[in-house]
């Protein structure tokens, strides 16, 4: 037989939201930060920047953390939309370098470069995994992001991001993808290193439905401030998802009481960037 | 006697040798991928379904232009018979120009997802899709109804198989009707053994001359597919397919602001339709699983994993036809942009960095998986 019928399982579906909802907000017009946005080279010709732009703010977002492979993308946003725009400077110049980057002593360079002519928030995202966050030029980039007092944005497994604080007790890590963790190692992380937070971009298992899951909703509440969304336009075509993916959002952030949805949405990340930034 | 004669002939022939030889995990590798033919699945969902008049006359509304908008356009226009119930263009052309390639119909009763993003769960719904969507065949229920009832002998013929329900539906209930019809012609389309199911049979029984039949660059591409390649994980089974969508790199712009949204976008068409196992116009109504599948954001430009049966006959490739030979495809993977997946997307997909003799012989054993009928 092709098509399984499913009776029980779909009934539970149809049930009204489980206890622990009271008081969940109307996110429908939750203003949202979102995290994690690229705007590389090979995305400039089928979005032009002012499209680009509109493509934001069609999503109803506030703001936008940007780094982009190369850095001129996110300065050329920038520049078209400084209210919006929030500048982080990725290491990479062109598509290609992510499992090269850390061997490479004159990304270094580019960094300090860069950093010496604008403001940035931030510098990544970038990956690294395991004890090659050990390697002279993560050392280096550690320092530059403290030297400068801004975050470090790290597509890295927990290992990685225990030798970051390691380097830097103080370090402020911004963890890409919650480091594609289960939600209880990502919480014992946060409680781990009081300057991590967790971007949740590319993560789909936080919520079903419009509904939080447990464990994801345990996390969230014992984490209030740590925690931000994001879209990860890691392809040029995923600036079609910025808007599903605010929408998608809004959708289960409205499962949680409003004041813990708006850390989320976006209060989280403004606090981020507001740090870095003000200077 | 002649089955030694040829395993000896084998041994003597040192490069040939290692192809002739598969281990015990290969073998049983290659047990799935049988046997084939897989029997015809009926489908609960269609009161239609197997039923010899209904396949009849199912196979005469395939061919039918009258039921198109302006009547110039039948199913059969893109899903040509003579070249494997596709069209040999890069994307369809119904009424006007589409974003997507001709998905071959071959085995399609095997699925349960259909087309490329799988926005219907049900032949029956998918097959109803083109009727209704303007670039593809342009006629709306209600359009639909009418056109087949002007059409004298058509209604006739309609009438009996239907019966009075046939004076009674609206539009909708015609145009699941149609249908219905139409996918119980398609389920009879089931490709034809081919080289690959003869050479799986003589490995596995034991019959070497039917192994050595085999040719040795097919054998080391099939040692590759399920090998170094790894394209047994996705294109997998019996039907080289598992119903299933993925994001394999492929750039899925329609055009200067425009992108094809893949699963993402039909999985929220399928959740809108009525046309589906669960809705109004099953003939199993209930919940299904179909109807728990989750939105990803993986699912955002991932595209059906298509069964490799009869490919070598269905240029060009992929979800937008923009491979031209199935050697452009093994390049594609040969080598795949890492950039373009994302870090802890399909995990499985890597480059293969293939050699030239490596991608001809991967070519060699997918056109073995072919055949005229």
């Amino acid at each position: 037989m092709r098509l399984l019928t499913v009776g029980l399982l779909c009934l539970a579906w149809a049930l009204p939201p489980a206890a622990g909802t009271a008081g969940a907000a109307d996110a429908g017009d939750l203003p949202v930060i979102d995290a994690h946005i690229h705007y590389s080279h090979d995305a400039w010709d089928m979005l032009p920047p002012d499209a680009a732009i509109e493509a934001l703010r069609a999503a109803g977002l506030s703001r936008a953390f940007v780094s982009s492979s190369s850095d001129d993308g996110t300065l050329m946003l920038q520049d078209l939309a400084p209210d919006l725009i929030v500048p982080v400077l990725r290491p990479y110049r062109r598509r290609g370098e992510i499992g090269t980057w850390h061997s490479d002593p004159s990304v270094v360079d580019m960094l300090r470069d860069r950093l010496a002519k604008r403001r940035y928030a931030g510098i990544g995202e970038f990956h690294v995994f395991g004890a090659d966050a050990d390697k002279p030029v993560i050392r280096a980039v550690v320092k530059l992001a403290a030297e400068h007092r801004i975050f470090l944005h790290a597509h890295s497994d927990a290992d990685a991001i225990r030798r970051i604080f390691m380097q830097d007790p103080g370090a402020h890590v911004l963890w890409a993808h919650s480091g594609f963790a289960h939600p209880e190692d990502v919480a014992a992380m946060l409680a781990q290193h009081e300057t991590l937070w967790a971007d949740l971009a590319f993560r789909s298992e936080q919520a079903r439905g419009g509904k939080v899951d447990p464990e994801w909703r345990k996390a969230f509440e014992a984490f209030p401030k740590r925690f931000m969304l994001g879209t990860d336009t890691f392809a040029p075509e995923r600036w079609h998802y910025v808007a599903d993916h605010a929408s998608w959002s809004r959708a289960w952030l409205a499962d949680l009481p409003r004041p813990l949805a708006e850390n989320i949405a976006h209060r989280n990340a403004a606090a981020l960037a507001d740090w870095a930034l003000a200077k | 006697m002649i089955r030694r004669l040829a395993l000896a002939i084998a041994l003597l022939m040192p490069g040939a040798a290692l192809a002739e030889t598969f281990s015990a995990a290969e073998r049983e590798a290659i047990r799935e991928h049988g046997p084939w033919p897989q029997a015809a699945l009926s489908d609960p969902t269609n009161r239609f379904s197997g039923d010899p008049g209904a396949i009849a006359f199912g196979e005469r509304l395939f061919f039918e232009r009258s039921l198109s908008a302006e009547g110039d356009v039948a199913c059969a226009q893109c899903h040509r018979p003579d070249m494997a119930f596709t069209d040999g263009r890069k994307t369809a052309r119904g009424t006007a120009d589409g974003a997507r390639n001709t998905l071959s119909l071959w085995n399609v009763g095997q699925m349960r997802w259909f087309g490329w993003g799988g926005a219907s769960d049900t032949l029956w719904g998918a097959s109803v899709r083109p009727l209704a969507l303007m670039a593809e065949m342009g006629a709306p229920p209600e359009g639909l109804r009418a056109r087949l009832r002007q059409n004298a002998a058509l209604w006739h013929d309609y009438r009996a198989i239907v019966g009075q329900a046939a004076e009674d539906a609206d539009g909708s209930a015609v145009t699941a009707t149609v249908g219905k019809l139409l996918a119980a012609y398609q389920e009879t389309l089931i490709s034809p053994r081919t080289a690959f199911d003869r050479f799986r049979a003589a490995l596995l029984g034991d019959d070497p001359a039917g192994v050595a039949a085999y040719p040795a660059t097919a054998k080391r591409g099939l040692k590759l597919f399920i090998g170094k390649g790894n394209c047994n994980l996705c294109h997998a089974g019996p039907l080289f397919a598992t119903d299933g969508f993925e994001s394999v790199g492929m750039p899925h712009f329609i055009g200067p602001g425009a992108v094809d949204k893949g699963r993402y976008g039909d999985l929220l068409t399928f959740r809108a339709s009525a046309m589906k196992a669960s809705g109004p116009h099953s003939d199993a109504p209930g919940p299904m699983l179909t109807d728990q599948a989750r939105l990803q954001h993986k699912d955002f430009g991932a595209f059906r994993v298509p069964s490799l049966r009869q490919a070598a006959l269905t240029a060009p490739y992929m979800h937008n036809g923009a491979l031209p030979t199935l050697e452009a495809v093994i390049r594609h993977y040969s080598d795949l942009d890492m950039e373009r997946l994302h870090a802890d997307g399909a995990a499985i997909l890597r480059p293969l960095h293939l050699s030239k003799s490596e991608i001809a012989d991967l070519v060699a054993f997918l056109e073995t998986l072919s055949a005229a009928p």
